[in-house]
């Protein structure tokens, strides 16, 4: 009986039938192959997707650093800027494409941009470039992006955005803001 | 035999198909119109890294791409592509060309920062729907077509199981992953607390929520709630099989993600609607069987 149901599932009814399972057959393994190699491998090839969310969980006496956004505004305040509020696609990304410039990772891939390869060639080499060195560009867009939300006379408009970079040593759950540097653009 | 399994377990008929069309296009589309591309297009095309695929385009093209009028383009095909899509209309085309600009889009986003995974499992189902009969119903194409299209229940029936299986292996291979990569340090009671606060210090995530801060007085307690977590990753697959567990499994997953909201102040709302796969869409069918198919 068993091997009668086999050969039912294996000779469909008609040759439409057959075709439309080897179709189904065909997009799975496009579809899952990718993702288990992926998954074998713990490796994201974009758009191959390992699942691989906060795999290595949190340790304690890792130290970590972080950014806070912070905008001068013509009336003298610093305040808190969230930039998601200013480039809300980059939902969930902001920090690491945050990081990934103060690392100055674009200037670490095997094609870079022609820009970058222009500064490069200007520092003298990938390694003698100063951390961030994009973040300018970055800064500018930002508090361009926060000024145009505000008319001309407001007093609330930034003269200039910088980006603070805090670090919290670890080990205890205390101390979490020591600062280490910032970058400043007058807009 | 297996034509008929699949077709008990899921929703087998092309309105639940046909809606599940419009749920994943219409959850793109509602996020693609609430995002500012001109302020993306902003952004210097100099920080951006190319992941994956989008390494093989040249610097030329995202050099013009990666402007406020090239990211208005971007913008007006996709919400064209999305809303087609979700209406159904041309579906056998705009559900190509959705994924396709969806594709690419997801994987700009992921260029200017990291692989997340948010809306990974919404991109794959986008691909299934491109290729299954998901405008026999519920769709602009059906109202227009004179004959109607003759196929078997399976036809509908397994797409809707794939995705299925897909949301599923998202999480039963995540909890795997874990288990390979931190091994039962993954318990450890600084865990949580210690990736929470982190996640909580900056004003660059999304949200500003400080709860983590509170969760060192309870650090002895996680373990078990973190071990509750990996196990419930790993019987997600039986939220497809087995309809009676199905509803709190998925409660399980909405306060996870709420969870993972209010304590770390990361959330993954394109792929809680892909929950929505589960629901039997059927019941809510005019024709018990859908309008055009054969049973099989």
């Amino acid at each position: 009986m068993i091997i009668s149901k086999i050969t039912n599932w294996l000779a469909p009814n008609d040759d439409r039938e057959r075709r439309l399972v080897i179709k189904y057959a065909v997009l799975t393994v496009a579809i899952f192959l990718p993702l288990v190699w992926s998954f074998l491998s713990i490796r994201n090839l974009y758009p191959i997707t390992a699942w691989n969310v906060m795999m290595a969980g949190g340790d304690l006496e890792r130290g970590r650093s972080y950014c806070v956004l912070r905008g001068e505004t013509v009336s003298g305040e610093t305040i808190d800027i969230r930039p998601i509020k200013l480039t809300n696609a980059l939902y969930s990304r902001t920090w690491t494409m945050v990081n990934a410039t103060i690392g100055n990772q674009s200037f670490k891939l095997a094609s870079i941009h022609p820009g970058n390869e222009e500064l490069v060639r200007r520092y003298g080499g990938v390694e003698n470039l100063p951390p961030g060195v994009r973040l300018p560009d970055l800064l500018h867009v930002w508090g361009d992006l926060y000024n145009k939300q505000l008319p001309e006379s407001s007093p609330q408009r930034l003269k200039a955005i910088r980006l603070d970079l805090y670090r919290w040593e670890s080990g205890r759950y205390a101390d979490y803001d020591k600062f280490i540097e910032t970058w400043r653009t007058e807009l | 035999m297996a034509h008929g399994i699949v077709n008990r377990v899921v929703p087998a008929s092309a309105f639940a198909l046909g809606l599940v069309r419009a749920i994943v296009h219409g959850t793109f589309l509602i996020s693609v119109l609430f995002t500012s591309f001109s302020a993306l297009g902003s952004l210097p095309a100099t920080i951006l890294r190319p992941t994956g695929a989008m390494k093989l385009l040249p610097w030329g093209f995202y050099d013009h791409l990666q402007t406020p009028p090239g990211m208005l383009i971007l913008k007006s095909a996709m919400v064209l592509s999305l809303l087609l899509g979700a209406l159904g209309f041309l579906t056998v085309l705009t559900t190509k060309t959705s994924f396709l600009l969806v594709l690419f889009y997801q994987g700009l986003l992921r260029s200017f920062g990291h692989f997340n995974h948010d809306e990974m499992v919404a991109v794959y189902f986008l691909l299934v729907l491109a290729f299954t009969p998901c405008g026999d119903a519920f769709s602009i194409d059906s109202r227009l077509r004179k004959t109607k299209n003759e196929r078997p229940l399976f036809a509908y029936a397994y797409p809707i199981l794939l995705m299925q299986l897909l949301l599923a292996w998202t999480y039963f291979s995540s909890a795997l992953i874990k288990l390979r990569v931190a091994g039962w340090k993954y318990l450890s009671p600084d865990n949580l607390p210690s990736l929470a606060i982190f996640h909580s210090l900056d004003n660059l995530h999304d949200t500003g929520f400080r709860l983590a801060f509170w969760l060192p007085q309870v650090k002895e307690y996680l373990p078990v709630a973190v071990g509750f977590v990996l196990v419930w990753e790993l019987l997600f697959p039986l939220a497809i099989f087995w309809r009676r567990l199905r509803w709190w499994i998925l409660g399980v997953g909405i306060i996870f993600h709420l969870a993972t909201l209010f304590l770390m102040n990361i959330f993954f709302p394109h792929h809680l609607a892909m929950y929505l796969i589960f629901i039997n869409w059927d019941r809510f069918s005019p024709h018990k069987h859908g309008p055009s198919a054969s049973k099989t």
